[in-house]
């Protein structure tokens, strides 16, 4: 007991995982606590690291392809999208048409599956234990399914190819694609109806984990919780990448940059997506999938550097290449969304109670195949 | 927002009390239930997935498709691939492996070897059921249990196997003399160093020093007048072909190859793979254009356009064409 009468207390140091299921994987927060306050909070990364930059150089510019689709493992099209997106601005590969909408429909089937999933874990997170996330999961199952039917594969696709995409898609699977998209918005509204109003969800997430606009922007933080931040910024919109030009759609941006925030944000970018889904499978043109100067064996790429980026669900994805000319890339980096948007986790605890950092590391969406590389 | 604290509550109760009911009247039960009873029932999986390659052979066994080309090995991202060309007692390459073995626990099932291969030799497998006990030779797939029939490919695939039906050529390889002898087994087509070679290879000696990959290869060849056999390196690669190496490019190996005769620029311009698509390995297949013989010069699968242009070019320069 000091003179003032206050009980003095000594900070505690809590290691939060790295073997722990809030964490979303091999991740771990090293968290100062004063009483049940965070008042400092160091993320340790690099359990998961595999040498992907390195082992790139090592490898044809093809055997990199299959390798990022293990990078965000959620998200595979994405990320073959953005790799591929680099490769063709070296090279000047023309994409078809065609495949520019095959390509902007599992780009934004992706969305759907892994907004989905991150609300789903979030609300896991704040103690709804897995009901959410197996409703989200029930509706992932018919994309995935979609995937498998298209590119062999339930989650590492392999499917994009330097100057188009490698299976074409057939009536069938557009059938396919067709009816995830229509039974989307009734999944949604069942999701809304099962949390979104739930005072308990709103009382553990509202005002809590508040990211400022302007700090948002300083940690170039992108993708949803940039714009539940207010930052409004979507390379969709910006770059107008493939063929995102002739979609009609609008990027939700939140106010408050809190946890909730965050979570509506994803909501509201789903039902952005359906949108630009039943454009792109309205639209979608016949004619090549792949161009026809592109090849598989002896691909070369003329010396150069160059930058692919496109708006992944977790943020802005870019892939930094460097070629000499040969058959591999000389430099070969990653600009990981889940990567820059955890720099900000410290910023968005302080302050915050203990289990609240559960939360918002929850509502950041970080995936460790991506974080660590 | 509801006024009356709690409501938010009780709609989430009703959704998932919905669901839990309709769950069992649901007439459509694919539309809600994902669940196989999975021994006694099976997924019919769709017909792009894909799990493993396997090899794929036209009749018998021996007239497998493969041409020993390495194109996926060289491809295949992380190396589980390992081919030894067949050679004759002469060490002429024959035109099959001898060895061709792919890690099961190393292959990331991407389908690249699929996709690269010139011949439609190896394809993806449906097959899901490998689990093994033991994680070394189990995992280990030879030639032998790799080859299946086309009849199989095309019951596992069958649009897939009859587009790429419709795009072989008449089998070339019937020409090539069949082998006599039984199919061999891993333990006898592979010998003891090529077997520890390879292990080093895959395992993590990284650094302890220089591993020769693929190793050299060595051919049993009887000494005259006795019933010896001894080991004799196959025959080195010509010491006057600089370019003979895929890595380099084809400008480079035209470079390297400008003062020489026609049949070693025409050399120079294949893909140095030796695959044996065109039916020779490189050189054989140069001297045959620069002989006249042959007068077919899109024969270079791997080359592609760019070997078929200076083919082409250089033909025409000559006066051949």
């Amino acid at each position: 007991m000091s003179a003032t009468g206050i009980i003095q207390t000594q900070t505690l140091e809590v290691s939060l995982g790295p073997q722990h299921p809030s964490t979303h994987g091999v991740f771990r927060m090293d968290v100062v606590l004063d009483g049940e306050y965070v008042v400092k909070l160091k993320p340790v990364m690099g359990y998961l690291h595999r040498n992907h930059e390195q082992l790139a150089e090592k490898m044809t510019w093809l055997g990199s392809m299959p390798y990022t689709d293990r990078l965000d493992y959620f998200c595979s099209m994405t990320n073959n999208w953005a790799y591929a997106l680099a490769v063709e601005k070296m090279t000047g590969l023309k994409v078809p048409e065609r495949a520019e909408y095959i390509r902007v429909i599992m780009a934004e089937l992706t969305r759907l599956l892994n907004h989905s999933c991150a609300i789903g874990f979030l609300l896991s997170d704040c103690g709804a234990w897995f009901t959410p996330v197996l409703y989200a999961l029930r509706e992932r199952e018919w994309i995935l399914d979609f995937f498998e039917t298209v590119s062999g594969a339930r989650m590492m696709c392999n499917y994009m190819r330097f100057g188009g995409v490698r299976v074409d898609l057939d009536d069938a699977s557009l059938a396919m694609a067709r009816n995830i998209v229509a039974r989307w918005p009734a999944f949604l509204d069942e999701f809304e109806k099962l949390m979104t109003e739930n005072e308990v969800l709103l009382a553990r997430t509202q005002r809590v984990g508040i990211l400022s606009r302007n700090l948002a922007i300083n940690a170039s933080v992108s993708g949803p919780v940039a714009r539940a931040s207010g930052v409004e910024y979507d390379i969709r919109k910006v770059d107008k990448y493939g063929v995102y030009d002739r979609f009609d759609f609008g990027v939700p941006v939140g106010e408050a940059g809190d946890t909730f925030d965050r979570y509506m944000i994803r909501i509201l970018e789903m039902r952005e997506a359906v949108k630009i889904l039943e454009q792109a499978l309205r639209d979608i043109p016949a004619g090549p999938f792949i161009a026809p100067e592109a090849k598989l064996r002896n691909f070369k790429v003329p010396a150069g550097d160059g930058y692919g980026r496109i708006e992944a669900p977790k943020g802005e994805l870019g892939f930094y290449l460097v070629s000499e000319g040969g058959a591999k890339p000389y430099r070969y980096h990653v600009r990981p969304p889940s990567f820059i948007n955890l720099t900000i986790l410290e910023d968005m605890c302080l302050g915050q109670k203990v289990a609240d950092t559960v939360i918002i590391l929850g509502s950041v969406d970080i995936v460790l195949g991506e974080v660590d590389r | 927002m509801s006024n009356l604290l709690g409501k938010g509550m009780i709609d989430g109760l009703v959704v998932t009390a919905k669901n839990f009911v309709t769950s069992y009247f649901d007439g459509n039960r694919k539309d809600r239930l994902f669940t196989y009873q999975y021994p006694e029932e099976r997924m019919k999986l769709p017909e792009n997935s894909r799990t493993f390659p396997f090899l794929v052979y036209d009749g018998t066994p021996d007239q497998m498709r493969c041409t020993a080309c390495k194109v996926c090995e060289t491809e295949c991202p992380p190396q589980c691939i390992y081919i030894v060309m067949e050679r004759d007692a002469n060490g002429k390459p024959l035109l099959r492996p001898r060895v061709f073995d792919i890690d099961i626990s190393v292959c990331m099932q991407c389908g690249i070897c699929a996709e690269v291969c010139p011949t439609n030799a190896i394809k993806m497998d449906c097959d899901f059921e490998r689990s093994a006990h033991g994680r070394f030779e189990t995992l280990l797939s030879h030639l032998p249990e790799l080859l299946k029939s086309n009849d199989y490919y095309h019951q596992i695939k069958s649009a897939e196997a009859t587009r790429v039906d419709a795009t072989r050529k008449p089998v070339k390889k019937a020409a090539a003399p069949a082998p006599v002898k039984p199919m061999p087994t891993p333990a006898d087509i592979l010998t003891e160093d090529e077997r520890s070679a390879w292990q080093r290879g895959c395992q993590s000696e990284i650094g302890t020093g220089p591993i020769v990959w693929p190793p050299p290869v060595v051919v049993k060849k009887k000494v005259a007048g006795t019933n010896t056999e001894q080991n004799v390196s196959a025959a080195p690669l010509p010491t006057g072909t600089p370019w003979h190496d895929s890595g380099i490019d084809i400008a480079a190996r035209m470079e390297l190859a400008k003062d020489r005769s026609l049949a070693d620029k025409l050399m120079a311009a294949m893909a140095q793979l030796d695959c044996q698509a065109c039916g020779y390995d490189c050189r054989g297949y140069a001297d045959a254009l620069a002989s006249g013989t042959n007068s077919d010069f899109t024969l270079c699968t791997p080359g592609e356009e760019e070997t078929k242009n200076m083919l082409e070019k250089l033909l025409k320069e000559a006066g051949k064409l």
